[in-house]
C-alpha cells in the first residue's frame, strides 16, 4: 500500500485538532488543579458538559437523588426552577390538550427518584404505550423485519467508532480491554521516571520507535498470534503507520478526524499527559526521551489492527470497518441480536436463548428467534414507559390519571418527548437552582461598611497577607478575632512569577500559576560558611534505599537487613508521629539558606563563566593529561580558554611550554569542547541562562508595587508585614501537591514569600517605592512564613535577618499565630469524622492534626478546597467577622486604586482563573469520581513517579480522588460552579471584563458565575443571568444589615 | 441388573455422558424444584450406587476406569462452567464436576455415609445458588452474568448469600465441599493429581468470573428489591447445615 505524503501530514494535522479537548495532565509531583473540559472552554458550559460527557463517556451533573436530597435540605432554589419550567413550556409549540405540564415536569424533577423516568426506546410507540396503559399489546408489524433492524443499527455503528469497538460490541470479545492493556504496559515502559530499576531500552529515539524495537522482540505478542513484524515493514513513521493501518482498516477519510479523536480519548489520561509533555519545554523526561500523541495513536493502532487480524484469523470476527458494515448489510437480524446480546441491553429472559441461537447459528432460527424478541422488546419499552407515566400521574394528583387514560396514542408521543427533553436538559436547572441559592447565601452573609468609613487610626500589630485559598479563610478570620491582626489576600505566589532551583534539587520548578512561564530563575544558596558532610543517618539511609532499587540486592538484603525496615513499618502504623519525631531527630535540618534575587550584571555573568570554565580546564588538564595544578600557571590557563574558545590562534603556550604535539594538543582542546563543554556555543547559552537569575531593580519595585496596590495596602502598614505563603504535609500520599499552592503550580508558596519579602525590606526598593506614593515606615519588615494547611502550623522564616528591636515582638507574634493555628485545628478537626468534642479542645485538636499529617495510612489528611464555592474580590471589610466556613477565595482588592482596572485586569486573568479551575477540578471529580475523578484512592498506585493508576494498570487516574470530595457515599463537595463576586461600580467591572476575551468567554459561557458589587449603586448585587445583570432582591445597604444575617462573631476558641 | 443400576445411579449422580440426562431434566424445572433435586436425587444415586455388585466395592478391574471417567467428568464440567453465562446453568455444571469426587470415593471403596456427606457438600451450596437464581430470575427476568452487573449494590443480601453458596461449590476451605474433595483425593493414585490440581484452579477461575460479571462492577438494570428474611433464614440454615457437614468430613464425628 503506497502512502503519499499528504497522508502523513494529515493525520498530523488530525491529531492536533483530536487533541484539543483533552486536558492536559501535569504529574503528581506539581498537581495542578485544572478544569477537565478546559479544550472545551471555547463554548457554552452546557454544551461543552455535553460533548465532553460524549469525548469521554462521563456524566456532566449529579444525579436526581443527590439534587433532591440538596432541596430536602433547602439548598435549591425552587423560584429558579419553577422559571426555568415555564421558559420550556413557553417554548414547545404542541403539548398535551388537558394536562398540568409544569405540575407534571415539577414532580418529575422533585418527586421520582429514579435518575431517568423516560428511557428511550428502541420500538415503543405511542399506539404501544397507549396499549400498555389498557393492559394490552401492541403487536409490532412483521413485515420488512430486516430493513428495521438495519436502520436502526447503522447509525449505531458508524466509520467514525474504533473497528475493535465495534467488533466487541457485536462478538463479545474484549479486544479493546486487551489494547489497553497492552498500551498502558507500553507507556509504563516509557515513560517511566525512574520507578523501575530496569529501564526499557532505546528511549532515546521516541515513543513508537522504541516501542517498535521492543515489540519486534516481544514474545508475548508472539505467543498471542500477533504479527508485528509485517505490520512494521509497512511503514516506518509513526504517522505513516496511523495511515496505513486506517486505510488498512478500510475507514472512510471523511472519517479520520473522528475516528482518531475516538482513538485519543479512550485513554485521555495517558494522552493528557503526553500532551502536557509535548509542552513543557522544561520537563527534563521530555527532553530526554520525546513522545508526541501521534506516537501514542500509532502504538495503539498497530495494537488494535494486529488484535483484529488476529480475531479474523481465530474466530472469523470481522477486521475493518468495510467487514463490520457488511455484517450489518448482509445479516442484520444476527447482528442485531449479537448488538443486544454483547452490548447488554438484552432482555435478560432471552439472554440464554439467543446466546444459544446465535452459537448453532442457523439463519432461520434466528429470524424466527428475533421476530419474537423484538415483539417481546417492544412490549417490555411499551410497558416501562405506561408504568412510568401512571407512576408519574399518581404523583401529580387531581385528575391527571383521568388525564393520561384519555390521551390518544400522537398526545402520548407527545407527551413522552417532552418529558424526555425535560430530563435530558435537567441537569443545568438544578445547578442553577442551586447556584442561586448560594447566591442568595452570599448576598445575606456579606457586611457592606457604613457609608462614611472612618479613616485608620490605629496601627496593627501585625499585617498578614495569605493566599486566596479557601483554607486560609478560616485561619484569617481566626487570627483577625485574636487580637490586632489585619489580613489580607493574594494569590499564593504573592504576584511574583519564579523558577525556583532550591538547594540540593537538581531541577527547576515552576513557582507560579500554571498558565504562566516564569522569565527570572532563582538560587537558593546556603549561607553557612562550614563544609558539611553527609550525615551518617542520611548516607545510610542513601544505602538502604540503593539495596532496596537494585534488582538483585533485595534476594540478599531482605534477611540481612530487612529487620531495620519493620522497625520503620511499626514506628510508622503504631506512633506516626512520635516516629517521625525520632527520624527528625537523627536527621540534620536543612540548613540556613539565602536567595539569589539580584539580577547578575553581564560582567559579572562573565566573571562567573571565566572562573566556573577555568576550574574545568584545571580539571581537565589533570584528568586527560595528568598535569598537576602546579604546573599550569594562571596565564596557562587563561590562554587555553581562549584557544578553546576560538579567540586565540593555537599552539597553546602550556603546549609550546611543554613540547605536546600539534594532534595531542588538537585532541586535548576537541575534549574541552566536547566534554568539558568549553565552547562558544555553550558559553553563549550559558551567558543566557545567567541571565534569567535574579530580578532587575525594576522589576523588584514593579512586583512590590502591583503586590501592595492589589490588595489595597498602600499606608498604615504595620511593625510586621507576614507574607504567609502555605503548603501540606502527608505521607503516603501521591495527591500531596494537589493540597499545596494552586497559585505556586502545585509546589510550596515559601519562596514566593521569601522573595517579595527580601524585595520589599530592601532600602533601595522602598526608596523607589516612596518615589511612586507608597511610602513603607522604617521599622515596617515583611517576614516571609508558610502555612501548613494539615497542621495548622504558620512557621515564620529568615527570622536570621529581622531587625534586633523586632525580636521583642516576635514571642507576641508566635503566640498569636499558634493560638489562630489550634483555633482553625479545632473547627477542621470534627469535619474530617473526628470526634466533635475537638472543637472546644483546641490543645488536643492541634495535636490530632499532627498526627493526620504523619500517619501514613490517612487517606484524608486534611479536606483540601472541597466545598468551595465563593471567590470574593474586594475589600475584608465586606467578609470580616463573617464565618465563611472556608468556602470561599478571598482576594483583596480595592477598586479605589485602580482607576484604569488593571490591577482588576490581573486578578480575573490570574486568581479568578486559578479559582475556576480549581472549583471545576472539584465540580467534575464529584459529579462523575470514576471518569473526571481518580476514584478510590485505596486501589491506586503510583506509575513511574509521575501519576498514579488503579490496581496495577489502568489510564492514568487524572482527577481528584472520592476521598477528596465524597464523604460517607455522599458529596462532600458540593458541586456549583464558582461564585465570584467582585466589589467594584457596574460598568468599571464590565468594562474591565470586556478588555480580556478568555475572561468574558468564561464568564458569558457560564464557567463561571459573576456577581458584581456595586459599592456606588448601595451595595446592589448584580447577578449576570441569562446574558443580562440582574438586581439580587435581598441586596443593598438595608437587606445588607437585617437582624437574621448570619454573621457568626465569636470564633469556636472564644465560644 | 448391575448394569441397570450403575447407568441409573450415573444419571443421578451424576457423571458424563449421562449426566447430559440429569441436567437436562432439572433445567425443566423450577427453580424452587431444582434447589430440591440436588439435593435428593444424589442421595437416591448413592443408595443405588450402593446396590450394585451386591454393595461391594467395584471390581478392582474397573475402578481405575471409573475413576478415570470421573476424573474426565469432572473436567470437561468445570471447563464449561468456564464459559457458562447462565447462573442456574453455572450451578449446575459446577454441581456435576464436583460430584465427580463420589464416584472417585465410591470406587475407592468408601462407605455409604461418607458418599451421603459428599453429596450434601456440594448438594447443599448448589442448592442455594439455585434457589437464588430462581430469585434473580423473577426479579430481574434472567440471571445471565455480565448483564447487569454490580447486584452487590442493589441486592447485598442475596449477593451474601450467592458469594458463599459459589465459595461453598469451589472448594473453598471451611465449606465442607473442600473436606470431600481431599477425602476424595486420597484414594486417587499420586500420578493422578496433576489432573485434579488443575480442576481446583478451574473451578476457582469460574467463581472469579462469575464474582466479576454478576455481582461487582456498575449495576445497569431496573431497582430490584432484595431477598426476604425468610430465604435469608433459609439460607442461613443450609449454611449451618453446612458447617455441620464440614466438622463431620473434617473428621470431628468418627463416621468412617
Amino acid at each position: 500500500m503506497v502512502l503519499i505524503l499528504s497522508d502523513r501530514l494529515k493525520v498530523r494535522a488530525m491529531v492536533y485538532v483530536a487533541s484539543e479537548p483533552i486536558p492536559r495532565f501535569w504529574p503528581m509531583r506539581t498537581f495542578i488543579h485544572h478544569n477537565p473540559l478546559y479544550g472545551l472552554e471555547d463554548r457554552p458550559f452546557t454544551a461543552a458538559v455535553a460533548e465532553g460527557s460524549r469525548l469521554f463517556h462521563a456524566r456532566g451533573y449529579l444525579d436526581r437523588g443527590s439534587y433532591q436530597d440538596y432541596r430536602r435540605a433547602g439548598k435549591i432554589d425552587d423560584v429558579l426552577i419553577g422559571r426555568r419550567i415555564d421558559a420550556f413550556l413557553a417554548g414547545r409549540t404542541e403539548g398535551p390538550a388537558g394536562l398540568d405540564l409544569k405540575a407534571w415536569l415539577w414532580q418529575l424533577m422533585t418527586a421520582t427518584d429514579r435518575p431517568r423516568m423516560i428511557e428511550r426506546g428502541d420500538f415503543a410507540s405511542g399506539a404501544g404505550i397507549r396499549a400498555a396503559l389498557e393492559g394490552r399489546t401492541q403487536p409490532v408489524p412483521g413485515d420488512d423485519l430486516e430493513g428495521r433492524l438495519r436502520a436502526l443499527l447503522e447509525p449505531r455503528y458508524g466509520p467514525t467508532a474504533p473497528v475493535y469497538r465495534q467488533v466487541d460490541a457485536l462478538f463479545g470479545t474484549t479486544i479493546g480491554a486487551t489494547v489497553d492493556d497492552l498500551v498502558t504496559k507500553s507507556c509504563l515502559d516509557f515513560f517511566d521516571e525512574g520507578q523501575s530499576a530496569w529501564q526499557a531500552p532505546g528511549r532515546e529515539a521516541g515513543f513508537f520507535q522504541a516501542w517498535k524495537g521492543l515489540a519486534r522482540r516481544n514474545v508475548r505478542f508472539l505467543l498471542r498470534g500477533l504479527h508485528l513484524r509485517q505490520v512494521f515493514s509497512e511503514e516506518d513513521t509513526a504517522e505513516g503507520m496511523v495511515a496505513y493501518i486506517l486505510r488498512r482498516l478500510e475507514v472512510p477519510e471523511a472519517a479520520w478526524q473522528d475516528y482518531i479523536t475516538h482513538e485519543l480519548t479512550r485513554m485521555h489520561g495517558w494522552a493528557g499527559f503526553i500532551r502536557y509533555r509535548m509542552g513543557a519545554k522544561h520537563y527534563y523526561w521530555a527532553q530526554r526521551y520525546p513522545a508526541d500523541l501521534v506516537d501514542f495513536l500509532a502504538v495503539r493502532m498497530v495494537l488494535g489492527f494486529a488484535l483484529l487480524q488476529e480475531g479474523r484469523r481465530r474466530h472469523g470476527t470481522p477486521a475493518s470497518s468495510a467487514g463490520v458494515a457488511g455484517l450489518l448489510r448482509t445479516a442484520p437480524v444476527q447482528a442485531y441480536l449479537r448488538h443486544e446480546l454483547y452490548g447488554g441491553t438484552i432482555l435478560p429472559a432471552w439472554a440464554h436463548k439467543v446466546d444459544d441461537a446465535l452459537a448453532r447459528a442457523r439463519p432461520s432460527a434466528l429470524a424466527g428467534l428475533a421476530a419474537a424478541y423484538v415483539q417481546a422488546k417492544a412490549d417490555w419499552e411499551n410497558q416501562r414507559t405506561a408504568q412510568a407515566l401512571r407512576g408519574l400521574a399518581r404523583t401529580v394528583g387531581a385528575d391527571a390519571e383521568a388525564g393520561l387514560a384519555g390521551l390518544a396514542p400522537g398526545q402520548i408521543d407527545v407527551l413522552v418527548g417532552l418529558l424526555r427533553d425535560w430530563e435530558e436538559g435537567e441537569g443545568p436547572v438544578w445547578l442553577e437552582a442551586m447556584e442561586s441559592h448560594y447566591i442568595g447565601e452570599l448576598a445575606a452573609r456579606i457586611r457592606p461598611p457604613a457609608e462614611a468609613e472612618p479613616p485608620a487610626t490605629r496601627r496593627p500589630f501585625a499585617q498578614a497577607l495569605f493566599c486566596i485559598d479557601v483554607r486560609s479563610e478560616r485561619m484569617r478570620r481566626h487570627l483577625e478575632s485574636l487580637g490586632d491582626y489585619q489580613t489580607f489576600g493574594i494569590a499564593g505566589f504573592f504576584g511574583v512569577p519564579l523558577g525556583y532551583l532550591e538547594y540540593g534539587k537538581g531541577s527547576e520548578a515552576h513557582l507560579c500559576p500554571a498558565v504562566q512561564t516564569p522569565k527570572n530563575l532563582v538560587l537558593e544558596i546556603p549561607a553557612g560558611l562550614e563544609f558539611e558532610e553527609e550525615p551518617l543517618f542520611t548516607a545510610l539511609e542513601h544505602v538502604l534505599h540503593e539495596l532496596k532499587a537494585s534488582v538483585l540486592s533485595p534476594f540478599v538484603a531482605v534477611e540481612a537487613v530487612g529487620l531495620l525496615f519493620s522497625l520503620g513499618l511499626v514506628g510508622r502504623t503504631l506512633a506516626p508521629l512520635g516516629y517521625h519525631r525520632f527520624r527528625s531527630r537523627m536527621r540534620t535540618g536543612k540548613p540556613i539558606t539565602r536567595l539569589l534575587l539580584d539580577k547578575l550584571s553581564i560582567e559579572q555573568a562573565d566573571s562567573i563563566m571565566r572562573a566556573v570554565q577555568r576550574a574545568m580546564i584545571v580539571r581537565a588538564l589533570a584528568r586527560e593529561l595528568s598535569i598537576p595544578r602546579d604546573q599550569v600557571t594562571d596565564d596557562d590557563v587563561r590562554n587555553l580558554r581562549e584557544v578553546a574558545l576560538g579567540n586565540e590562534a593555537g599552539p597553546s603556550r602550556l603546549a609550546q611550554r611543554l613540547g605536546m604535539s600539534q594532534a595531542a594538543e588538537h585532541d586535548f582542546l576537541e575534549k574541552l569542547r566536547s566534554v568539558y563543554r568549553i565552547d562558544r556555543a555553550v558559553t553563549s547559552l550559558q551567558m543566557g541562562r545567567l541571565g534569567r537569575i535574579g530580578f532587575s531593580v525594576e522589576e523588584q519595585v514593579r512586583y512590590v508595587t502591583q503586590a501592595l496596590l492589589s490588595i489595597g495596602l498602600d499606608r498604615n502598614f504595620s511593625r510586621f508585614v507576614l507574607l504567609i505563603g502555605h503548603m501540606s504535609h502527608s505521607e503516603n500520599n501521591p495527591y500531596e501537591s494537589a493540597l499545596d499552592c494552586g497559585a505556586c503550580g502545585g509546589g510550596k508558596g515559601l519562596p514566593n514569600a521569601r522573595a517579595l519579602a527580601a524585595m520589599a525590606n530592601k532600602p533601595e526598593i522602598r526608596r523607589r517605592l516612596r518615589e511612586r506614593g507608597i511610602v513603607i515606615p522604617e521599622d515596617t519588615w515583611f517576614v516571609p512564613a508558610i502555612h501548613n494547611t494539615t497542621t495548622d502550623v504558620i512557621e515564620l522564616h529568615d527570622l536570621d535577618m529581622l531587625p534586633a528591636r523586632h525580636l521583642l515582638y516576635l514571642e507576641r507574634l508566635r503566640s498569636g499565630l499558634a493560638a489562630a493555628g489550634r483555633c482553625c485545628a479545632a473547627e477542621r478537626m470534627p469535619l474530617l469524622d473526628l470526634p466533635a468534642r475537638l472543637a472546644a479542645e483546641p490543645f488536643a485538636a492541634a495535636a490530632l492534626a499532627q498526627r493526620q499529617a504523619h500517619d501514613w495510612s490517612q487517606v484524608r489528611p486534611e479536606w483540601g478546597l472541597a466545598r468551595n464555592v465563593y471567590a470574593i474580590v474586594g475589600r475584608r471589610v465586606l467578609t470580616e467577622g463573617v464565618d465563611l466556613e472556608a468556602r470561599a477565595f478571598l482576594q483583596s482588592y480595592d477598586y479605589r486604586l485602580d482607576p484604569k482596572g488593571r490591577l482588576l485586569e490581573n486578578i480575573l486573568t490570574g486568581p479568578l482563573v486559578v479559582g475556576e479551575w480549581i472549583n471545576l477540578e472539584h465540580y467534575f471529580s464529584v459529579v462523575d469520581t470514576e471518569s473526571f475523578g481518580s476514584g478510590s484512592k485505596v486501589y491506586h498506585n503510583v506509575a513511574g513517579r509521575f501519576a498514579v493508576m488503579t490496581g496495577n494498570q489502568s489510564d492514568l487516574r487524572t482527577g481528584l480522588p472520592s476521598q477528596t470530595v465524597v464523604k460517607d457515599g455522599r458529596p462532600y463537595h458540593e458541586p456549583v460552579r464558582l461564585i465570584a463576586m467582585v466589589e467594584a461600580p457596574l460598568e468599571f467591572a464590565r468594562r474591565t471584563v470586556a478588555r480580556l476575551a478568555k475572561v468574558q468567554a468564561l464568564i458569558s459561557g457560564g464557567w463561571v458565575r459573576l456577581v458584581v458589587l456595586d459599592p456606588e449603586d448601595d451595595y446592589r448585587m448584580h447577578v449576570l443571568e441569562d446574558g443580562g445583570f440582574h438586581v439580587h432582591p435581598r441586596s443593598g445597604r438595608a437587606a445588607h444589615s437585617a437582624p437574621d444575617n448570619p454573621v457568626l462573631e465569636a470564633s469556636p476558641c472564644n465560644r | 441388573m448391575d448394569r441397570a443400576l450403575f447407568a441409573l445411579a450415573a444419571v443421578f449422580v451424576p457423571i458424563f455422558p449421562l449426566s447430559w440426562v440429569f441436567n437436562r431434566t432439572a433445567a425443566l424445572l423450577p427453580a424452587g424444584a431444582q434447589a430440591l433435586v440436588v439435593l435428593i436425587v444424589p442421595q437416591i444415586g448413592i443408595t443405588l450406587l450402593a446396590a450394585t455388585f451386591h454393595g461391594a466395592p467395584p471390581p478392582l478391574s474397573l475402578r481405575p476406569w471409573i475413576m478415570g471417567l470421573a476424573t474426565a467428568s469432572a473436567l470437561l464440567y468445570a471447563l464449561r462452567a468456564l464459559s457458562a453465562r447462565e447462573l442456574s446453568i453455572w450451578t449446575r455444571l459446577m454441581l456435576c464436576s464436583g460430584l465427580a469426587v463420589v464416584w472417585l470415593a465410591w470406587a475407592a471403596g468408601s462407605p455409604g455415609p461418607v458418599l451421603r456427606l459428599m453429596a450434601l457438600g456440594w448438594g447443599l451450596p448448589a442448592a442455594v445458588a439455585l434457589f437464588l437464581a430462581g430469585a434473580l430470575t423473577r426479579r430481574a427476568g434472567g440471571a445471565y452474568i455480565g448483564l447487569q452487573g454490580g447486584l452487590i449494590a442493589v441486592m447485598p443480601r442475596m449477593t451474601a448469600g450467592l458469594v458463599l453458596a459459589v465459595l461453598a461449590l469451589t472448594v473453598t476451605p471451611v465449606f465442607p465441599a473442600f473436606f470431600m474433595l481431599w477425602r476424595g483425593l486420597e484414594s486417587v493414585p499420586l500420578a493422578w493429581l496433576p489432573f485434579w490440581l488443575p480442576l481446583i484452579f478451574l473451578w476457582g477461575w469460574a467463581a472469579g468470573r462469575l464474582f466479576q460479571d454478576l455481582l461487582f462492577g456498575d449495576y445497569h438494570g431496573e431497582p430490584m428489591a432484595d431477598i426476604g428474611a425468610l430465604s435469608v433464614a433459609l439460607i442461613s440454615v443450609a449454611f449451618l447445615v453446612s458447617l455441620a457437614v464440614s466438622l463431620a468430613g473434617s473428621g470431628g464425628a468418627s463416621w468412617y
